[in-house]
């Protein structure tokens, strides 16, 4: 679309004004004539989005916040951390948690206090890291910060040491494992295998009624324009090209006199900060946050995501994650024994064919088209004298 | 096949019984033991009751295979003069004598019934009677056993056999048994005695045993104070075994943790390349170590069954080892110099893998199970058991490594493989076929990680995702030891895994290994290139 | 410091006024192997000074202990009136106005060649400031200043990966350049370029001199004799002999470790 990230000329606007006009008909399409469609056309009607699209595409919206949170760690500052699945699942469980408590005594045990796994594990008394997590507020507080404090002590201690390349992906997997392991147990007080689930209202409004979903969606296509404007500014920035030349030669940045460290830090903690949120906003649309969001599998999926897209351009990882996410639904419904196959082929096509993902492939053919159209012009000058 | 297995098993009986007759004590005694015996067969309880007891006061090991068949319902009595009969199967053996009387007519024996107070008399005088068995093994477990109840009775029998034992195993034993027994009744002066001699053990029985002597409010207080005394010590003595204890396992899990990262070392030392699928290889040398089991079952006679696993072990390393070549000469090779695609294209590959081995072999849990020389283990000193099956894969883990150090000294493909890891470049102008090279080393790191397979099905279940149990902490050993170096991999390996045992009964199997990934990326603060890392221009590229 | 050691009885090279850098007395050893063996090297104000030395005579790694990428075992690295080195990171280092080119052309392949320049120029480094940073008239007059001394003016907009190697040899001493430091440490800048190039990089030294202080690491005696300037000959991690490319070159030592003629 509009990345074209080294076209030159130094560029100063967030966005060109072609860029604006696509960028708002996606927004206006999400959040006004999807809501509309759903909502106001009568069912039945050949324009009508059915009700479970709607949650679907709203989680799409979270997925795509996340490419772009792994797109500017990844694509741009060339580091490819497998615990942007963790730094989303711990959004998803600040938000799970204030949802839990939202459940108040309605809950199996009817227990006004206690969540039901924990009535159930006999806990007397709520741990002192739930306090808080009733109110709205400080619950999206949490969502921004749990995960920009883990990434700013793991980034710190790794990025410091100068862990680069390969060992930091691993360190940061083994981040993503440790958590996994410990959110499986139950003595953490995050549910253990089940995680948290049964949700019952957010903010007051029922969370299975279809108005909430629609909510939902609005919010999550905002959070998607707004997290897809917070990146286009950090790349248009100066930083942004310290980030590129980082990922080109880390050494001549420090020898320019650039805090390596801190460039990398800085973009690590955005990242997770912007994971976190993606993770909140996924929540109540899929019911349910399990340890199993924190398996490295899903951090290294991201990555497929924005490498199908096209790493380094941000329209890319939004349009990867589109992509690999609707071929995830259909396929897992329609042939689950392939999608593992499938999934697994996907990651060596777009690494050994497919390196600048489908925006590259787009880019390269307009060109190639452009060269034609430029040559028969060419002729048709010539021909003409 | 079973009727050879009856054969077998009819002689032993046999066997045993004439062999407790040579063992007959005088004469006089042997005409009381022949009347118990038949008493043992009458029809009244509480005769039986009676024959049991004084069977096993008698102290002839003669009387053992009729005790126990009047147990488990195998003693018959022959309605014609109402001898004991021991059956085996349809076959029948005197009691006495151990005479064999082949198949006789249902209508001509009748079983004799025991109910489970009998049994209570009897297991009480086997106890005592397996003090006096021929079995050397049975001997020494008596001994052992009769720690358990140290009753003045057991004492008496334990004396008795002091007289006639000549075994120093079970001497010891029988000694160590007496002494338990002592320490529970007689003078106050042979109790401290006794106690005196029980301290420093590392055996958690004779904690018990003194716990329960200190606890006694009826025991005399100077024994109690020393009882308490020499509890102090053991628990101290059973605090270094345990340790050692958990050292053992330590370097268990880190053997079996080198192996599956030896072949990551390679394949990341000498090419630079993050295999993600190099768990699948070492799960598909598992899985092909099932395979073996199953053909080996099909088609070996039985006493070779057991070799399957030394079977299995070059057939995994050439399966896992040909898929390795394949990746490399498919995937790999395109994406030399681009090491975060090389991760993500692996990644791919291991999705595939698994999927490929779910398809065939479904998804279930498969169980290799150990051969006969692989089960069980010893107990080296008290409190501290050793399983073969742990010890074995340290000895299998040694004899790889030291496989891999001779290959690369020794061979003319270790010289190249070590000349492409320093300089690839040189070595390519030099007319080193790197090409080649890059993909046998490819291969080498993944039939290690096959022979990996084998070893890991020994100690646990093969199942699609086993791959992914052992990837982090491979992934883990190879930075903490330093890349391109197989001494790191040995250090970081052994003491990760005793780190990990280490931890574990003080936090807990998970938060252990939550804290062992806090200490290694701590740890690469103070070294970021590991344990055993290249300095210099080297460390540059 | 330097009082300290010499009363311990080591040499100790004299520090004048006029030193800009000053090294005693620095060992580094890898693993054994001594890449740095009490080296003492003593750069002026102002003065353009040529590194020669045959492979593994520790050229580089002198560089790596004055720009802060290695941590020398023992020695005294002292920068103007009383900055230590040792204690450094390299972006501090950088940012004291010592400059350092690699061997290898290090440049921003991914970027335009204004682009490197704009990352290169003197601004604040803090990470919120490059966020917001913003490009004044003045950085752009310095960039097109630089891009014409380097003579890559119309080169402006390409991608830096697109540039010939002695061009991009060119781009990373301009983007030295517009940070205006105090001393520039080049290694092997004519290392790969046409005899043309080498020439052309000759003359873009030797403008510098007088501007900039200069330290040369090269291999091309020719270069170093066009250079003209005070040669200094390592081996074997220490000062072998010292002055000018005549008097270097006459030195029996010299000839016998490195000329070998």
């Amino acid at each position: 679309m509009t990345d074209t990230p080294n076209d030159g000329a130094p560029r100063r606007s967030l966005l060109t004004p072609r860029g604006w006009a696509v960028f708002l008909a996606f927004g206006f399409a999400l959040v006004v004539v999807l809501p509309i469609l759903n909502r106001v056309v009568v069912t039945g009607s050949f324009t009508h989005v059915p009700d479970y699209l709607i949650p679907l595409i709203g989680k799409y919206c979270t997925y795509a916040m996340l490419a772009l949170a792994m797109d500017l760690i990844w694509g741009y500052a060339g580091i490819l951390s497998l615990g942007q699945g963790a730094f989303f699942a711990l959004g998803g469980y600040c938000m799970g948690m204030y949802l839990m408590r939202q459940i108040g005594d309605r809950g199996v045990y009817k227990n006004a206090q206690l969540p039901d796994f924990m009535v159930f594990l006999n806990w007397k008394e709520l741990p002192w890291y739930w306090h808080g997590f009733d109110m709205f507020w400080f619950a999206a507080i949490m969502v921004v910060l749990v995960p920009g404090a883990l990434a700013l002590i793991v980034g710190w201690l790794t990025f410091r040491s100068r862990v680069t390349g390969v060992y930091l992906s691993i360190i940061t997997q083994a981040m993503t494992f440790a958590l996994l392991l410990a959110f499986f147990r139950n003595n953490m007080g995050f549910g253990g295998n089940n995680g948290l689930t049964d949700f019952k209202d957010i903010l007051g409004f029922p969370i299975q009624a279809q108005s909430t979903r629609v909510g939902l969606l609005i919010a999550s296509a905002i959070g998607l324009g707004a997290t897809y404007l917070i990146c286009r500014w950090i790349v248009n920035s100066k930083l942004g090209r310290v980030l590129l030349a980082v990922r080109d030669a880390e050494s001549r940045v420090r020898f320019l006199g650039y805090s390596v460290t801190g460039a990398k830090l800085f973009v690590f903690v955005v990242a997770a900060m912007l994971s976190g949120i993606a993770g909140a906003l996924y929540v109540p649309q899929v019911g349910i946050i399990n340890p199993g969001e924190f398996s490295p599998a899903a951090s290294i999926e991201i990555a497929l995501w924005v490498a199908v897209g096209g790493r380094g351009t941000l329209a890319g990882a939004v349009i990867g994650a589109f992509l690999v996410n609707i071929a995830k639904t259909w396929l897992t419904g329609a042939a689950p024994e392939i999608w593992l196959f499938f999934l697994g082929l996907l990651f060596i096509v777009v690494t050994l064919l497919l390196p600048r993902g489908v925006v590259g492939l787009v880019a390269d053919q307009r060109e190639r088209w452009r060269a034609r159209q430029a040559a028969r012009q060419a002729q048709a000058a010539e021909a003409a004298t | 096949m079973s009727w050879l297995m009856a054969r077998l098993r009819a002689v032993a009986v046999a066997t045993a019984i004439a062999l407790a007759a040579a063992l007959a004590a005088s004469p006089a005694c042997a005409q009381q033991f022949d009347e118990l015996i038949r008493k043992l067969a009458s029809d009244d309880f509480g005769e039986k009751l009676d024959a049991a007891e004084k069977l096993g006061a008698l102290g002839d090991g003669r009387a053992i295979p009729a005790l126990k068949a009047l147990s488990d319902g195998t003693l018959f009595l022959r309605k014609a003069d109402g001898a004991a009969l021991i059956a085996d199967g349809a076959r029948y053996f005197e009691a006495v004598g151990g005479k064999a009387l082949g198949e006789l007519p249902a209508g001509d024996v009748e079983k004799v019934r025991a109910n489970n107070r009998l049994r209570g008399a009897i297991s009480a005088s086997l106890s005592k009677l397996s003090l006096f068995s021929d079995d050397r093994a049975t001997r020494l477990a008596a001994a052992r056993e009769a720690f358990k109840s140290p009753t003045p009775e057991t004492a008496a029998a334990l004396e008795r056999a002091l007289k006639s034992e000549k075994d120093p195993e079970i001497l010891t034993a029988i000694r160590f048994s007496l002494n338990a027994a002592k320490v529970r009744a007689g003078s106050v002066e042979d109790r401290l005695k006794a106690i005196a001699t029980m301290a420093g053990t590392a055996d958690p029985q004779v904690k018990n045993l003194l716990t329960g002597v200190s606890n006694d409010k009826d025991a005399p207080p100077e024994v109690r104070k020393a009882a308490a005394e020499a509890l102090v010590s053991i628990e101290r003595t059973l605090a270094i075994v345990g340790v050692a204890e958990n050292v053992f396992q330590g370097i268990s899990l880190g053997s079996v943790l080198l192996l599956a990262a030896v072949g990551l070392a390679i394949t990341f030392g000498v090419m630079g390349v993050i295999n993600m699928a190099h768990g699948e290889m070492i799960m598909l040398g598992a899985y092909t170590a099932y395979t073996v089991q199953i053909v080996c079952r099909a088609l070996l006679p039985k006493e070779f069954v057991g070799f399957y696993l030394v079977i299995s072990v070059p057939i995994a390393f050439v399966v896992a080892g040909a898929v390795g070549i394949l990746i490399e000469r498919t995937v790999i090779r395109f994406l030399y110099g681009r090491p975060l695609d090389t991760m993500l294209a692996t990644w791919g590959l291991s999705l595939i893998l698994q999927q490929a081995v779910r398809s065939i072999f479904d998804a279930q849990n498969k169980e290799v199970a150990n051969p006969a020389w692989m089960t069980g283990g010893f107990e080296l000193i008290p409190g501290f058991f050793v399983a073969w099956n742990r010890l074995y894969i340290i000895v299998f883990c040694l004899m790889v490594l030291l496989a891999i150090v001779a290959l690369l000294r020794r061979t003319s493909f270790g010289l190249h493989m070590r000349a492409v890891t320093q300089n690839r470049d040189m070595a390519a102008a030099m007319g080193i076929p790197t090409a080649r090279i890059d993909a046998l080393t490819f291969g080498l790191g993944s039939g290690l990680a096959g022979i990996a397979g084998v070893a890991l099905s020994q100690v646990g279940n093969v199942s699609p995702n086993l791959g992914t149990i052992y990837i982090v902490d491979s992934f883990l050993v190879v930075v903490f030891g330093g890349v391109g170096n197989l001494l790191g991999t040995l250090v970081g390996a052994l003491s990760l895994g005793i780190i990990n045992k280490l931890l574990e009964p003080v936090a807990g199997a998970v938060l252990g290994k939550v804290a062992v990934l806090v200490f290694i990326i701590l740890f690469i603060q103070r070294r970021p290139r590991g344990l055993f890392a290249l300095k210099g221009r080297a460390a540059d590229s | 410091m330097s009082a300290a050691q010499s009363e311990n009885g080591r040499t100790t090279t004299p520090r004048r006024a006029e030193t800009l850098l000053y090294l005693d007395g620095v060992s580094v050893s890898f693993d054994g192997f001594k890449a740095l063996n009490e080296l003492s090297l003593v750069i002026d104000r102002g003065e353009l000074r040529t590194v020669i030395g045959p492979n593994g005579a520790g050229k580089t790694t002198m560089m790596d202990v004055i720009t802060g990428k290695t941590r020398p075992d023992e020695g005294t690295v002292i920068y103007g009136a009383d900055t230590d080195l040792t204690r450094l990171d390299e972006s501090a280092i950088a940012n004291l106005g010592i400059g350092r080119k690699f061997q290898k052309p290090t440049v921003f392949e991914n970027l335009t060649v204004f682009e490197n320049l704009e990352l290169a120029a003197r601004d604040s480094r803090g990470i919120f400031r490059t966020l917001l940073a913003k490009l004044s008239g003045t950085d752009l007059a310095r960039i097109d200043e630089t891009l014409a001394t380097t003579g890559l003016v119309e080169h402006r907009h390409r991608q830096a990966g697109a540039l010939s190697h002695g061009q991009k040899q060119w781009l990373e001493i301009g983007m030295l350049l517009i940070h205006e430091p105090q001393i520039l440490l080049l290694d092997e800048p004519v290392a790969g370029m046409t005899d043309h190039e080498t020439e052309q990089t000759a003359q873009l030294i030797r403008r510098l001199t007088g501007k900039h202080t200069l330290v040369v690491v090269e291999h091309d005696m020719q270069f170093v004799r066009d250079l003209g300037a005070r040669v200094t000959v390592l081996h074997e991690g220490s000062v072998l002999a010292e002055g000018s490319i005549d008097h270097v070159q006459a030195h029996p030592r010299v000839i016998e470790v490195y000329l070998g003629r």
